[in-house]
């Protein structure tokens, strides 16, 4: 059915040159029509959201126009935000009844819309979208509770970002990646505040973070979450506060105020993005963005472990998701729209690394040639971890969305000495155990 | 005759019951009616829905369901709610009295016949149109920054520069500075008071030989008592909801260490960031309740302070 719905429309264009039908491959790869879907024969608009920054937007924009052009039969309104509004309005539009019918959805909301029914449980739109070139690990994050509510768009790992500038500056060698240790790292950071001057520093930030808590869990042998519940120990999170405290009474992270004040300020005013912190905890896409922003050849390292060496604490986030609203009056276009995303080399070209490594492995290969160094260095570092990936990291559970927001206060309060790791731990694990049963 | 008192007359006046006049309430009311609209659909509907909400556990996904006063009972629990009614008590009570204060002193000022008044009124009055913005908070958040220019006025004076914003001993005071700061709406109000003392009083006293400091606490300030009311009422419901400073100036969390956490930017967060509709809902009617009890307060003490002069 919907092979010829989308062809139908465009059999002028057919007519014209054969070879157009080639374009078509978007719209004609995934196969006969589902049962649980069919394309409507009327005009269909359906709208888009995303959160990101204008870079992302005009691509974003450009993915849609080829879309559109090989679907006339389909309009796509799009619309973006900042990260902080596009939760807010995702919320209240959803409370009004009034979703987008499709939208980027983050690893930390996807249960909370899942579970509580606002998103489509994409298995049934039939074989519409083709996962077949998607790794098992990476689709099983998008699945809660036995629904399909996301299709991986990228993966990213925690990385950490070295400066070399800084490393010369301070006269320190360039660490070994493949075996260095949390002592390591902080005697590197010390080297590198001490070698700076007062306004360079080791390290930038610490203690605010989900994915660096996560990864300091998971070294633990512990886990944020376990099967939809806060299952991490005090323990770990107070070791991580003391490992923080440490590196703020060696001077390898700035002073309390400064970290705060870094805090609210925009990646491209962070100090790693400044030239100003020798080592940061990030997420290996944002290299291409950040080494833009600094103009130093920044390089992706591994994240250090306690004894050095892989020990299966890596893990892949999948950066985010494409999802569709349980209340789309259109699923069948919104299933065609998400195939053309996952799986078009066209949208792959356009998109390149901009959300993320993409998930879809041939994906990955097509456009590998099409990359600049930076974004081939995310797209390798990624790939060399394959073998040292751990188990799969739990996906946040509803009610715990909100997490980074329940641990600032009380990683603020180490930071200025109103508290002690010990007691921040505990009322942060309370916290978000209680956010999690409330939800 | 001091506003206020004219605004009674007017009150007093006993509408008389002729076909014409009835014509003209019906004209009245008609004109009233887009008005009423709005207060039903846009006020009135959702504070019942929201006073509904109040009783239920809501996440914004999924059907509301009853709880009875079981988010009342969780708020007497709740340490961060506590924290937040804290941080907004100091800023209301800290900043209202500084901020009507300085209103008045510069109404006083003002007042004297000073050339170029309109101007200076317009000047002093421009911070209460901006205060409350989403720009000034941004502002303020540079002016008071490590490397803002606060800090580097006082390193003129070889003073160390101070994360003002950043460190949570020294957050809320920049938000009560801007609040202050604020202070030319209330003193409009106070210079058109001001207008309204009889000058035959201030004259009378002058030619009994009073000073002019006592020509102010004894003439001047009894007669203006009805005006301080006001705008101390007006100021007090103001600063209790304030939102906009500590959202922006904080990225949102009331941070550094909740020490900026307004109770309207809690209620905010339980709402939107943790889906917690209900709560949020049943949070906004005990801020209602606290701002009814204060207002009350007010009303009750004013019998023993406010002087109407009719």
């Amino acid at each position: 059915m919907r092979v010829n719905r989308c062809t139908a429309k465009t059999t002028v264009f057919v007519a014209l040159a054969a070879t157009t039908a080639l374009l078509l491959s978007a719209c004609a790869s995934s196969g006969v029509g589902s049962d649980a879907a069919t394309l409507s024969d009327e005009p269909v608009t359906l709208s888009f959201t995303w959160w990101g920054n204008d870079l992302r937007t005009a691509a974003t924009n450009e993915v849609i126009a080829a879309f559109e052009a090989e679907c006339p039969n389909i309009t796509i309104e799009g619309q973006f935000s900042d990260w902080a509004g596009y939760w807010d309005k995702l919320a209240t539009a959803t409370a009004a009844n009034d979703t987008p019918d499709i939208m980027q959805m983050d690893e930390k909301y996807i249960a909370t819309y899942g579970e509580r029914g606002a998103l489509l449980d994409l298995d049934t739109t039939g074989d519409a979208i083709d996962l077949s070139e998607f790794p098992e690990s990476a689709l099983a994050t998008g699945e809660i509770d036995g629904g399909r509510y996301g299709i991986p768009t990228a993966l990213n790992s925690q990385a950490i970002m070295v400066n070399p500038d800084l490393f010369e500056q301070a006269g320190v060698p360039l660490p070994d990646d493949e075996n260095w240790t949390w002592d390591d790292f902080k005697q590197l950071g010390a080297q590198i505040s001490a070698g700076g001057g007062g306004d360079v520093f080791g390290v930038q930030t610490w203690g605010f973070e989900d994915g660096s808590l996560r990864t300091w869990a998971r070294q633990a042998g512990d886990s944020l979450y376990t099967d939809g519940e806060v299952s991490i120990k005090t323990e770990a999170v107070q070791d991580w506060y003391e490992y923080m405290l440490a590196m703020v009474d060696e001077g390898v992270m700035p002073p309390a105020s400064t970290v705060v004040e870094k805090l609210t300020a925009g990646q491209a005013e962070s100090m790693t993005a400044t030239n100003r912190a020798g080592m940061g905890t990030w997420w290996n896409s944002q290299l291409t963005a950040l080494a833009d922003s600094s103009g130093a050849p920044l390089q992706i390292m591994r994240v250090p472990t306690p004894d050095g060496g892989a020990d299966g604490s890596a893990y892949y986030k999948t950066s985010m998701f494409w999802s569709v609203s349980s209340r789309t009056e259109h699923p069948a276009e919104a299933a065609l729209f998400l195939d053309y995303l996952a799986n078009s080399e066209t949208a792959g070209d356009i998109m390149l690394t901009e959300r993320g490594v993409p998930a879809n492995e041939k994906i990955r290969e097509h456009i590998k040639a099409n990359l600049s160094p930076n974004d081939v260095a995310v797209v390798e570092f990624l790939d060399n971890l394959a073998d040292d990936i751990g188990e799969v990291e739990s996906v946040t559970p509803a009610g715990a969305s909100a997490m980074e927001g329940l641990l600032s206060p009380f990683t603020e309060q180490v930071l200025f000495g109103q508290a002690t790791p010990a007691q921040a731990a505990e009322g942060f694990v309370a916290a978000l155990k209680s956010a999690v049963a409330a939800g | 005759m001091s506003a206020l008192g004219e605004l009674r007359t007017i009150g007093h006046r006993k509408v008389a019951g002729s076909s014409k006049e009835k014509n003209e309430n019906k004209a009245a009311y008609l004109f009233l009616l887009p008005w009423f609209l709005g207060l039903a659909i846009i006020t009135v509907g959702p504070m019942l829905a929201s006073l509904y909400l109040s009783f239920t556990k809501y996440n914004l996904l999924q059907p509301p369901e009853i709880i009875g006063f079981g988010n009342f009972e969780r708020m007497l629990g709740d340490e961060r709610l506590h924290n937040s009614l804290g941080v907004t008590f100091v800023y209301v009570f800290v900043s209202v009295p500084v901020q009507l204060g300085l209103a008045l002193a510069l109404a006083v000022v003002l007042n004297r016949g000073l050339r170029g008044l309109s101007f200076y009124r317009s000047v002093f009055y421009l911070p209460s149109l901006l205060g409350s913005s989403v720009a000034i908070a941004v502002l303020w958040k540079q002016v008071f920054g490590t490397q803002g220019l606060v800090n580097v006025f006082i390193g003129l004076f070889g003073a160390e520069g101070h994360g003002w914003i950043s460190d949570p001993s020294t957050a809320l005071s920049t938000l009560i500075i801007l609040n202050v700061w604020t202070f030319g709406a209330p003193m409009v109000i106070f210079l058109a008071g001001l207008r309204q003392v009889p000058q035959m009083y201030l004259e009378a006293a002058e030619v009994d030989g009073a000073s002019k400091w006592q020509r102010f606490l004894r003439i001047t300030l009894p007669l203006l008592t009805p005006i301080i009311f006001f705008n101390l009422v007006l100021q007090i419901i103001h600063a209790f909801q304030s939102f906009t400073q500590a959202f922006i100036i904080s990225g949102g969390n009331g941070g550094p260490a909740d020490s900026t956490l307004f109770y309207t930017l809690y209620l905010y967060n339980r709402g939107f960031a943790n889906f917690d509709m209900g709560y949020a809902s049943a949070m906004a009617w005990f801020l209602l309740l606290i701002i009814g009890v204060f207002t009350a307060i007010n009303f009750w003490a004013s019998k023993y302070w406010v002087f109407y002069d009719d």
